[in-house]
């Protein structure tokens, strides 16, 4: 200052009014702006969710498809034990039925199932025991029935009977049995 | 930075309070980056700052922040000193807790603590920013002469006469003289008279008064003496003729009775401060032989005359205009 005995006041552009009208835009800008953020930010957070829950979605879909392959496998599982378990029990119903058809006098030192035939070995006290008292029921039941005998030390019988349920005859049976 | 381009955006508004007699002058100035954009100015029938005045102000002090208010300083323990050392203060301003400002680090002026206080109170409801002192505006209206010539400067104010003797820019003396206030001069020569003047008329005895001889009135008369002419010749030498020039254009009025009393009165105080520059030990004595005057409120003819004729002066008067010579003041201070 060259001529003044006082320092001029600092002048600015913001004077009062100015400043309570940028205070008021600026909390105004800062509640919008916070709000947007908000807004902004509650988006995200739902996009996210969202995102979650469709990759939950297509992981619980996989899961019901997964379940369901399951189930059906179960069922078949569960329909083949049926089935065998019939299979079972008719065979131990024949396994049955072939210990009641061998005659006391006959002893069977070993039996082999087959899927179409029975092979019976065994020891005969003569050829006329086996013949009327095993082999006519066993011919009753199988089409085609094939024996040999060899001596045993003690003047008996060994045996091998073997028999055969013709193909046609058998799935002719079952498709019999099926109906 | 900001701030210049804040600065740059708005228009300045220059408010320049001058406080006359009886009445206070507010001169408004809007300048913006082009010069001055407007100004005007009102004169308000008080001297005391009015809501009239406030609401007058501001009106224009909203059109821009960076408004300048200015005031020029019209206290009577003001002045000027030839020193800017401060122990040397006191020899000159006999006035106590002051405020001064140093100009070329060879002369300030002053004025109270006080009086900035009570201006800064007085128009507290606009502010104050500058308060000049009429020798701040003296020196700088007359700047392209106290630079070169030694001569008296006066400001003259309705009510105030702001005497400075300058010789090359250095002040030698300096005296803030109030009109309506009883003065120091006054005081001294009412005293000096009222010892000296028979108050009673039939005292005078005419008797007593003695003629000088005609040999005595025959020297006087003897021209060759004198040798007047070359006195007239040196007192030519001095004048500045560039200013006559100048002031040839502008006639000063001639006096109603008003206007002669104050003319006179003014022209009484500047008798005694020449009287007081010559006598007092403290100035340094310097025959001065030219007066120039910036007159705010229009001197008549006979003010120059009586100073001419009387004091032996050569008398240059420019017309000034205050609230004009006070704003130019605060745009310089504000680098404009």
């Amino acid at each position: 200052m060259k001529y003044s005995y006082i320092e001029p006041r600092k002048k600015s552009p913001f004077t009062q009014e100015v400043q309570l009208m940028i205070a008021f835009f600026s909390i105004t800008i800062i509640m919008l702006f916070s709000t947007y953020l908000f807004l902004l930010y509650k988006d995200y957070n739902f996009q996210k969710d969202q995102r979650s829950i469709l990759t939950k979605q297509v992981e619980l879909k996989k899961n019901i498809a997964d379940m369901k392959k399951q189930i059906a496998f179960i069922n078949k599982q569960e329909a083949l034990g049926e089935k065998i378990y019939t299979q079972n029990s008719v065979l131990k119903d024949s396994i049955a039925n072939l210990f009641d058809l061998v005659p006391a006098r006959i002893t069977l030192s070993k039996a082999k199932l087959l899927k179409n035939g029975l092979i019976l070995y065994g020891i005969t006290p003569n050829k006329d025991v086996y013949n009327f008292m095993l082999q006519a029921p066993l011919r009753s039941i199988f089409q085609e029935t094939y024996s040999s005998f060899y001596p045993t030390k003690n003047g008996w019988l060994r045996f091998v009977s073997t028999n055969y349920v013709k193909d046609d005859f058998a799935q002719g049976e079952t498709n019999s049995n099926e109906n | 930075m900001f701030d210049k381009i804040f600065e740059a955006m708005y228009a300045k508004v220059f408010i320049n309070i001058i406080v006359k007699r009886f009445t206070t002058l507010v001169y408004i100035e809007i300048d913006s980056k082009k010069g001055v954009q407007s100004s005007l100015e009102k004169e308000f029938e008080s001297v005391e700052f009015n809501d009239t005045m406030y609401e007058f102000i501001q009106e224009y002090i909203k059109e821009s922040p960076y408004f300048y208010v200015t005031v020029l300083d019209t206290s009577t323990q003001q002045g000027a000193i030839p020193t800017c050392n401060k122990n040397r203060i006191d020899y000159y301003a006999l006035v106590e807790n002051i405020e001064y400002k140093c100009q070329n680090k060879t002369w300030a002026f002053y004025t109270t603590h006080d009086a900035i206080v009570s201006i800064k109170k007085k128009y507290a409801t606009v502010g104050v920013d500058y308060i000049f002192s009429p020798y701040a505006i003296l020196s700088d209206f007359f700047k392209d002469k106290i630079d070169s010539h030694l001569a008296l400067y006066i400001l003259v104010q309705e009510n105030y006469l702001s005497i400075a003797i300058y010789e090359n820019s250095q002040l030698l003396y300096a005296h803030h003289l109030d009109m309506m206030v009883q003065n120091d001069f006054d005081t001294i020569e009412m005293d000096e008279n009222l010892d000296e003047l028979p108050l009673d008329d039939d005292a005078v005895e005419l008797d007593n008064i003695t003629l000088p001889d005609e040999e005595e009135i025959e020297d006087f008369a003897d021209i060759e003496d004198l040798d007047a002419i070359d006195d007239i010749d040196e007192f030519s030498e001095n004048k500045d003729v560039e200013e006559e020039l100048l002031e040839s254009t502008d006639t000063l009025k001639d006096a109603d009775d008003t206007k002669f009393n104050e003319d006179y009165q003014r022209f009484t105080l500047i008798q005694a401060a020449v009287a007081e520059f010559y006598k007092d030990e403290r100035y340094e004595s310097r025959f001065v032989e030219n007066v120039y005057v910036a007159d705010s409120v229009g001197v008549t003819n006979d003010f120059k005359k009586y100073l001419e004729e009387e004091m032996f002066f050569n008398v240059y008067v420019r017309r000034a205009d205050l609230a004009l010579e006070v704003c130019e003041l605060a745009k310089k201070e504000l680098g404009l």
